[in-house]
């Protein structure tokens, strides 16, 4: 991983982060819409499953230790939808990928729910997660069709875009002649 | 569909575990608080700097919607506030009404009239006289020239004329005004003549009467005055003697004429009317 692809995913993170809390957050109201989720799941679409777990356990981790609930849920959430998302990416389509995303975010914040649920947290009920689970999806579909041509554009640029294995050797070959 | 490379799947195996380590670390034993802490401590001032950036445009944005109504609703709110401070005000003047009503009411038990209630509704100056209230009631309703008038504490004038609905009250602090008074301490009696808000100067009969600031005046005896006797007219605050050995005394009155409202007219029977009316001025 590069410093510059480093600081743009921490970068990257913060900012959903501050939006979710100041914008989406009360606009969404009791519908558990997730930008960093979305985030999450435009990064591993675009970079792969290594990158999208990554990026996921640290962004959950981040924002769990930064609410009240125990910390480790949402980096478990988050870390399934970069799997899941690099996983099903298609790369072709961006509807495709925004939908995907939109299900898989949708369903984290569903396995939120039940974990929260679980540990008797935030006053989580699997009831709620349920009833918005549909909402919840939607709105995410219209942020993934947001987010992920930009993350697109992002990580095509030769600062941000991934050192893969293929490349360098091709490159090490070429300059050894 | 990808598929994930060994390594990959080791990493997402170990990551879930941390996850889950950190989740029992935190619901177990809380060992998590300073992290908590630290984070929270971090975002929250990066969301109160954000919130201060964003949130006027999303509070803009979410009054958008109900921007129409909200004038009406305001309109409403004002309306109904409005009403609501009309019956506070209604309320008020009940309760001093009742407060008044009350003394009027004690007054009349007390020395065995019958107080009949009425409402101030002209002050001003009639039929040669400076200080006068017209009141609400008139002779359907029993009243009669020369009837005193009081509010429930103390004197407030005598009927000079009344119509059918409506009577003229001399007010006793009226310049032109004299009421036959008795000093409570001592019992001299004497003329109390008013000076309109300031109140009255009393002149007893006695020149050589020992008048002390703080006694009380009341009306005087009923042959001496067209008032009913005993109604309080005010305390002395100073007393003055002249060179020619005469004593006058300076009274603040029991009622302020200036703020009369609810006064009750005391009726008597024709009899006492008349002998009362019959009386000096």
């Amino acid at each position: 991983m590069t410093r510059a692809r480093a600081a743009a995913g921490l970068a990257a993170i913060l900012t959903a982060l501050l939006l979710q809390g100041t914008v989406i957050g009360p606009w969404a109201g009791p519908v558990p819409v997730s930008l960093p989720a979305v985030l999450v799941a435009a990064v591993a679409l675009v970079d792969g499953p290594g990158s999208g777990m990554a990026f996921g356990f640290v962004a959950g981790l981040l924002a769990d230790l930064g609410s009240t609930h125990p910390a480790g849920v949402l980096a478990l959430c988050w870390l399934g939808v970069g799997l899941a998302c690099g996983l099903l990416a298609d790369r072709h389509s961006v509807r495709r990928d925004a939908a995907a995303a939109a299900i898989v975010c949708a369903l984290a914040s569903l396995a939120g729910s039940v974990l929260l649920a679980v540990v008797h947290a935030d006053g989580a009920s699997v009831g709620s997660g349920l009833v918005h689970v549909v909402p919840a999806g939607i709105a995410d579909a219209l942020l993934a069709l947001l987010l992920v041509p930009l993350a697109r554009r992002f990580l095509h640029t030769d600062q941000l875009r991934a050192p893969r294995a293929s490349t360098d050797e091709l490159l090490l070959a070429g300059r050894r002649g | 569909m990808r598929r994930l490379t060994s390594r990959q799947r080791t990493a997402a195996i170990v990551l879930a575990v941390l996850a889950l380590c950190f989740l029992t670390l935190d619901v177990g034993g809380g060992s998590l608080r300073a992290s908590h802490n630290g984070v929270r401590g971090t975002l929250g001032a990066l969301y109160r700097g954000t919130d201060a950036m964003l949130g006027p445009v999303r509070r803009f944005v979410e009054g958008l919607p109900t921007a129409g109504t909200n004038k009406g609703t305001i309109g409403r709110l004002e309306h109904e506030n409005a009403q609501l401070r009309g019956k506070l005000a209604a309320d008020r003047a009940a309760r001093t009404d009742q407060r008044q009503l009350t003394a009027l009411q004690a007054a009349a038990t007390s020395e065995g009239y019958r107080v009949l209630p009425a409402r101030v509704i002209a002050l001003g100056s009639a039929d040669g006289f400076d200080w006068t209230a017209t009141l609400n009631v008139g002779t359907d309703r029993g009243v009669r020239a020369g009837q005193s008038v009081t509010d429930g504490y103390g004197l407030v004038g005598r009927v000079l004329h009344a119509d059918r609905s409506s009577s003229v009250v001399l007010l006793a602090a009226d310049p032109g005004s004299g009421v036959g008074a008795r000093d409570l301490r001592n019992g001299e009696v004497g003329l109390a003549t008013g000076h309109g808000a300031s109140g009255f100067t009393f002149v007893p009969l006695n020149p050589k009467a020992a008048l002390r600031a703080g006694d009380k005046l009341v009306t005087g005896p009923s042959s001496a005055t067209s008032f009913v006797p005993g109604l309080s007219i005010g305390t002395l605050s100073s007393v003055h003697a002249s060179t020619d050995g005469t004593t006058t005394a300076t009274v603040r009155p029991t009622t302020s004429p200036s703020s009369l409202d609810l006064v009750g007219v005391i009726v008597l029977d024709n009899a006492a009317t008349t002998d009362a009316a019959g009386g000096s001025r």
